[in-house]
């Protein structure tokens, strides 16, 4: 495990050490002037991206460690309830067709840079607007901390790292990929990642499409990987005495059930456009349709992740990588050790490689998202009302530094039985957002104070809930699904469950009492507006 | 039906049966992956595929033609309503 290839590690750091000069080289492409120190240059890269770009940088944002790491991780340890993970990217796009189009115009016609921001104009409330950026900002770090855990297990498997048994020194080849990452981050903004992915989809698209075509030969072809993957789950363990996993969910109501399957793909899918930097990407298109139209192209890029999700399958199947994955006893490692046995040592290169640059593009999406929220929803909303567009830049810069470290600490310090789970917590999160947004790009029923009580009611039972469930191996935080009247289902799911009927509640209780409804600064054309030509200017200060 | 429920109700009133297409062509996506038992199942096989597997990975390139159907109804929709290209604001 400690013997490092000379050949996989030579081509993992000259293909780094490209992506890393792009991503500096970066700040000057698709420029039409203007300072990049202007938050819609730096955060939204001028807010001038067509459907092809938009496709890359919306699938850079979406298929990440989450996809080559932790599903094929939660596959090969629990079976088919792995695979939610496709159901929720097939009905992520019909979903956020109804909603996202909507969000992009009223964004472009009132110049908002975050989610925060339409909810502060929306309803005309500061307080409002401060809960979701801070639950963007929350949510978002155990999303990027995944993304090092995924970029950690292909060190580990490629034998890099100090044997030393402190996390922070033993780690370091991950904490120097990291500040490589935090620099061109703040160096080049929101152009960086996006030419990144052009080079990251590249290498992903060579590597799965080898892998899905080459490895069944190597494994005695789909019936043989299917068939020792359904006997293999159907074997009682011998530590809990039950079966290993499940190989189709089961109609049974708790465990790895349909319903728990259909409400995690669910939650999922409601989620992933909720999460400040999905709805960077989509801010930065050009039109309306670019959005609408990449709804129709994404789903290319769930074909894939299917195929990667039966890579768990393959892992299974291989007795070589099953019984080193099992002597590591960390399941996160099954895909790189399944390429690492199944590919010559150059192709293991390049498939790590894509797995490194795949996790460290939306790291650096996310955390110029999370900078973005602090800016214009935190430190100008809330210190400084007169900051100038130089100041948000530099204050941006500085805050994606602070959310990584944040990351870090997600990343170092949960326990990673399942890294699929720091995704589902940022989920059970960042639902909580969903009637406050969803709900007010549709209406301006819902009343302000009654949806704060209802996202901090979610947020309340959300957080406990998740910290409840524990383990064999942990005692807390340990899976994201619980049970709720007799069924498991995805925290994130009841919790906004409950957030929906405090804020339904509380809004008819409020509207009898006529309390004031605050400002609304949008007008109904805005939801369906779509302003061609140059980008809207942020305004210096909306009044609230 | 993302434009239709609002701010266009006049395309919808003029166009009631386009409108309930492209609801349900967009509901019919989600139905279908949402409603596990649908496709929890092993047989019948496909290929080497058991019928769980084949679903989920069939479904997408059909989710693609779902919506790119349901886009191109709510273009039209929009087309043939004088008011409906939301204007330059």
């Amino acid at each position: 495990m400690s013997h490092v290839n000379a050949t996989t590690f030579t081509i993992v750091v000259v293909l780094f050490v490209i992506v890393t000069g792009v991503g500096f080289g970066a700040a000057r492409w698709h420029r039409a002037g203007g300072s990049l120190l202007h938050l819609d240059e730096w955060g939204l890269g001028g807010r001038g991206f067509g459907t092809f770009i938009t496709w890359f940088l919306l699938g850079g944002d979406l298929y990440t460690a989450y996809t080559f790491i932790a599903v094929p991780a939660l596959v090969f340890g629990s079976g088919a309830i792995g695979f939610y993970a496709v159901s929720y990217t097939i009905m992520v796009f019909p979903i956020t067709l109804i909603f996202l189009p909507r969000l992009w115009s009223v964004s472009r016609a009132k110049g908002y840079v975050t989610p925060a921001d339409f909810i502060r104009g929306r309803y005309g409330s500061r307080g409002l607007a401060l809960a979701a950026a801070f639950t963007g900002i929350l949510a978002l770090m155990p999303y990027i901390a995944l993304q090092l855990v995924g970029i950690q297990a292909v060190l580990t498997v490629m034998g890099v790292g100090t044997t030393s048994t402190n996390t922070y020194v033993k780690d370091l080849p991950l904490f120097i990929a990291f500040l490589v990452l935090a620099i061109f981050t703040y160096v080049s903004g929101l152009r960086a990642p996006a030419l990144i992915a052009f080079i990251k989809d590249t290498l992903i698209y060579l590597f799965v499409i080898v892998a899905v075509f080459y490895i069944p030969t190597r494994l005695g072809g789909w019936g043989n990987i299917f068939g020792t993957a359904q006997a293999h789950f159907a074997s009682i363990s011998p530590t809990t005495h039950k079966a290993i996993g499940t190989f189709i969910p089961t109609s049974k109501s708790i465990g790895s059930t349909q319903f728990d399957f259909a409400s995690l793909a669910l939650g999922s899918a409601i989620a992933l456009f909720l999460y400040p930097h999905t709805i960077t990407g989509t801010l930065a298109a050009r039109r309306r349709s670019v959005v609408k139209r990449n709804m129709i192209y994404l789903p290319m890029y769930s074909v894939l992740l299917a195929l990667i999700a039966l890579f768990g399958y393959m892992a299974v199947a291989d007795p070589v990588t099953a019984a080193n994955v099992k002597k590591a006893g960390n399941s996160q490692l099954a895909v790189p050790y399944l390429f690492q046995h199944m590919f010559p040592s150059w192709f293991t290169g390049i498939a790590f490689a894509g797995i490194i640059i795949g996790a460290l593009v939306p790291a650096a999406i996310m955390a110029i998202a999370a900078a973005n929220l602090f800016t214009k929803n935190i430190f100008t909303e809330f210190f400084k009302l007169d900051a100038s567009p130089e100041l948000q830049t530099r204050m941006s810069q500085w805050a994606s530094l602070v959310v990584k470290f944040g990351a870090l600490l997600f990343a170092v310090e949960l326990p990673h039985t399942f890294s699929i789970n720091l995704q589902l917590l940022g989920g059970v999160w960042i639902l909580q957002l969903a009637p406050m947004l969803i709900g007010g790009l549709f209406t301006r029923w819902f009343d302000r104070w009654a949806l704060l009580t209802g996202w901090l009611a979610g947020m309340i039972f959300g957080t406990i809930a998740a910290y409840n469930v524990s383990s064999a191996t942990a005692s807390h935080w340990a899976a994201s699904s619980d049970i709720e009247f007799g069924h498991s289902i995805y925290i994130g799911l009841s919790a906004v469950i409950i957030n929906l009927v405090v804020s339904v509640v509380l809004t008819l209780v409020l509207r009898a009492a006529k309390v004031p409804q605050g400002t609304d600064e949008t007008l109904p054309e805005e939801y369906t507006a779509d302003p061609p030509g140059a980008p809207a200017r942020v305004p210096a200060g909306v009044g609230i | 039906m993302t434009q239709a429920s609002a701010g266009r109700r006049s395309a919808v009133a003029a166009h009631p049966i386009t409108s309930a297409a492209i609801a349900i062509l967009v509901a019919a996506a989600i139905f279908f992956t949402l409603w596990v038992p649908v496709y929890a199942r092993i047989t019948p096989k496909v290929g080497d595929f058991p019928f769980f597997y084949f679903y989920l990975l069939i479904y997408m390139p059909i989710t693609s033609v779902l919506l790119w159907l349901a886009i191109w109804l709510q273009k039209r929709l929009n087309g043939t309503t004088p008011d409906a290209t939301g204007g330059e604001r």
